[in-house]
């Protein structure tokens, strides 16, 4: 991967702020957007600006062929069997929302989270097992993955002729650790569990075969892999997803209706109510085609970034997560030493250095709280960034860190 | 503290824009919470010090971290600053709109204008005054009843409803100092007023006050009047009588009929009845005002008159600004 090549593909790179050049570390939020994605997103307004799989004129033609090439590019990129098992979604968050409201519990379930989750991840949860009388274990992480806890729970599910639904974040945008997959999918099919990924700091950083994972649901955001805004995409078995409730209905989901009642259309349009963000979803696709280039690459250069940062930075700060980077894939999430505010860290990047990093509780509040921290800074990387960005991360760090 | 900074500051700029009207509420938020001893959970605070003081850090490492250190007594610093700013601003306001000028009625400080330029010469009346030997002001002045212009100068509209009637001498110093207000009245009112000036030279005060007079009167024969007036204050420190004959030549005059005027004393008995008119309503200086049937004694600042004269023709002060 040439990295000066990448960037060429960046406007914001390219031109910067104003004229003065940016360091951009908070792409755990959001990623930039290379021209190629903002390209085929006007082609779309520029040229068919139509809908999609309604209209028989020759425009909306045009969208409906993009917009299911666009799908098509996507379920090769997970390596999904059908395009039906690729859901449009506008975020991550939709996407697991989708599956909590629409999946079939029955009283007594048992939802399995890691002590680690995204907002977007955990709240759905709550709402859904308040409803629905389900129960929620939550599986520590403070000393690696409790695998042995994890199976005890999910035999003791099956002991009880419970269901369990495994719901977890595959890699934290908190600290950047990961959870061992393997292991856990093959506890979960022993247990006939089903498993969902919140693969949101997963599907941008590292190639996911969602055959090999065996996992049955995946959610993922399309603004943090190079795509439009509100844009994401929810993978699900297509069995399982066949036997899902409706979840938002409306236009496009139907075959046909009469006053009182509706007959579902087929998959993945029976979950796409009403009209999509086209552009998004043809830009997405863009931004695979893209990124498909470089994703095998991705993981290794990230951590070589964070290895520099981390030995820039660990006498000076206190790294959340393992000190050893290589476990923390393309985040370092830190505290200063000498106890300046992260809020402030974070700005002073900004106002002094141009650097753009995240400071907070990056919708982890639940494990903040439960450890006693008040937030932290967190700079994350991705293909565009370059060692010497990582190296003036470290230096301006300092000289900031110096003014208390 | 930055926070009541940033609600000044921003209160102020968001009147004319909503991006910062966001911000000042914020602040508000801010300073609401900080006053209930709470945090501020908006983060304005962090935003703002971070923000200045990493502008501070662009210039040198140093400067940087005193920003930040030192940040909470620079905010001090400024809020105490600021608040006297506004203070004064408020100030001058006021006086603008009560008095008519920034400095308002003790002649204090302006903010508008710190070096005190338009401060008006002291209003005090005391000092601004020419007297009569063993006169000072304080006299119980009568307002004239019967308005005669055919004993000197006027200008403006003698039906005007406003008669600003002065009674000056050519000699005295504040005479002189009064004269740009009188031009500016003149000027600004126009046909509204009628501007009469009366004679009361203070002969046992300057010893040319009354050739003076009689000179201005000669002019008046030929039409030169007001030039004549503007030449002879300007020239108040040498009003002998060959001074005076010598300005009437720089000015074209017909310097042989101005001799004969002065030297044979043709306006001596018609300054002389003036002069005893001023005495008989109370004058005992220069320059004395009455503006209608009220008397403004010295060279007192413009807005002074204004007010009376806006008042007697019934402008209120927002319709005049228009
Ligand atoms: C791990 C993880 N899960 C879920 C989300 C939510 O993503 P989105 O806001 O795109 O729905 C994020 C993004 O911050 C994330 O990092």
């Amino acid at each position: 991967m040439n990295v000066l090549k990448v960037r060429e593909d960046f406007p914001i790179l390219k031109n910067g702020l104003n004229g003065k050049p940016i360091i951009y570390f908070d792409n755990a939020c959001m990623t930039l957007r290379p021209r190629q994605v903002i390209e085929k997103m006007n082609e779309y307004y520029y040229n068919y600006p139509a809908c999609a799989g309604r209209s028989h004129h020759k425009l909306s033609k045009m969208a409906t062929e993009e917009f299911s090439k666009s799908r098509s590019i996507i379920r090769k990129f997970i390596n999904a069997k059908s395009d039906k098992e690729i859901i449009f979604t506008k975020n991550t968050t939709e996407g697991i929302n989708l599956v909590a409201k629409s999946f079939k519990f029955h009283k007594g379930d048992v939802i399995i989270s890691t002590d680690k989750e995204h907002n977007s991840n955990l709240i759905p949860w709550q709402l859904v097992a308040r409803q629905q009388g389900l129960r929620r274990e939550r599986i520590s992480t403070k000393e690696g993955f409790d695998l042995q806890h994890f199976e005890h729970v999910l035999k003791h599910a099956k002991s009880n002729s419970n269901r369990s639904f495994v719901s977890m974040v595959q890699t934290s945008n908190m600290d950047g650790t990961s959870i061992p997959l393997k292991e856990i999918v093959n506890i979960a099919r022993k247990y006939d569990a089903v498993v969902m990924l919140d693969a949101a700091q997963g599907v941008p950083h590292k190639s996911v075969d969602v055959k090999k994972l065996d996992v049955d649901f995946l959610a993922f955001s399309g603004h943090k892999m190079l795509g439009p805004s509100g844009t994401g995409v929810l993978y699900g078995r297509e069995e399982l997803l066949n036997r899902l409730d409706p979840f938002i209905t409306g236009g496009s989901t139907v075959d046909d209706t009469t006053y009182d009642g509706a007959t579902f259309t087929q998959l993945p349009e029976r979950y796409e109510a009403g009209l999509q963000d086209y552009a998004g979803f043809i830009g997405l696709g863009a931004a695979v085609e893209y990124l498909k280039k470089y994703i095998d690459d991705i993981h290794v250069h990230e951590l070589k970034l964070n290895k520099i940062i981390t030995e820039g930075l660990n006498t000076h700060v206190n790294i959340l997560g393992p000190q050893d980077p290589k476990l923390r894939s393309g985040i370092f999430s830190f505290n200063a030493k000498n106890k300046m505010d992260h809020h402030e860290v974070a700005l002073l990047l900004d106002s002094y250095a141009n650097i753009m990093i995240r400071s907070g509780r990056h919708c982890v509040h639940s494990w903040f709280n439960d450890n006693k921290i008040d937030g932290s800074a967190r700079a994350s990387f991705y293909l565009y960034n370059t060692e010497e960005e990582a190296k003036i991360f470290v230096e301006k760090t300092k000289e900031i860190l110096k003014m208390k | 503290m930055i926070c009541i900074i940033a609600l000044i500051v921003f209160g102020i700029l968001g009147i004319f824009s909503v991006k910062y009207r966001i911000i000042a509420k914020e602040a508000f938020n801010c300073v609401f919470k900080k006053i209930t001893l709470r945090k501020c959970d908006t983060g304005l605070d962090i935003r703002l010090k971070s923000q200045i003081s990493g502008s501070f850090l662009k210039f040198s490492p140093r400067l940087g971290r005193i920003a930040y250190k030192y940040f909470e007594v620079f905010s001090w610093i400024f809020l105490i600053l600021t608040l006297v700013t506004l203070y004064f601003m408020g100030l001058g306001l006021y006086n603008y709109a009560v008095y008519g000028n920034c400095n308002g009625p003790q002649g204090g400080f302006c903010i508008y204008d710190p070096l005190g330029t338009t401060k008006p010469v002291n209003t005090t009346t005391e000092g601004s005054i020419c007297a009569i030997p063993g006169h000072s002001i304080g006299a119980v002045l009568t307002a004239p009843k019967n308005i005669t212009i055919t004993d000197g100068a006027y200008i403006g509209n003698p039906q005007a409803g406003v008669v600003i009637i002065e009674y000056g001498c050519y000699s005295c110093h504040y005479t002189k100092l009064a004269e740009p207000t009188v031009k500016r009245l003149i000027k600004k009112y126009g046909d509204n007023i009628l501007y009469i000036y009366k004679d009361f030279p203070l002969r046992g005060t300057h010893e040319t006050a009354e050739p003076a007079t009689e000179a201005a009167h000669c002019a008046l024969d030929q039409g030169r009047y007001w030039e004549y007036r503007e030449y002879l204050f300007a020239n108040q420190q040498r009003q002998f009588d060959e001074d005076l004959k010598g300005y009437a030549k720089d000015l074209g005059l017909n310097d042989t009929q101005f001799s004969e005027c002065l030297n044979s004393g043709k306006y001596k008995s018609l300054v002389e009845q003036t002069y005893s008119e001023g005495i008989a309503l109370g004058i005992t200086v220069t320059p004395t005002f009455f503006i209608n049937n009220q008397s403004l004694v010295g060279a007192k600042d413009y807005s002074e008159f204004k007010k009376i004269i806006n008042k007697e023709l019934g402008i209120s002060w927002w319709e005049f600004w228009k």
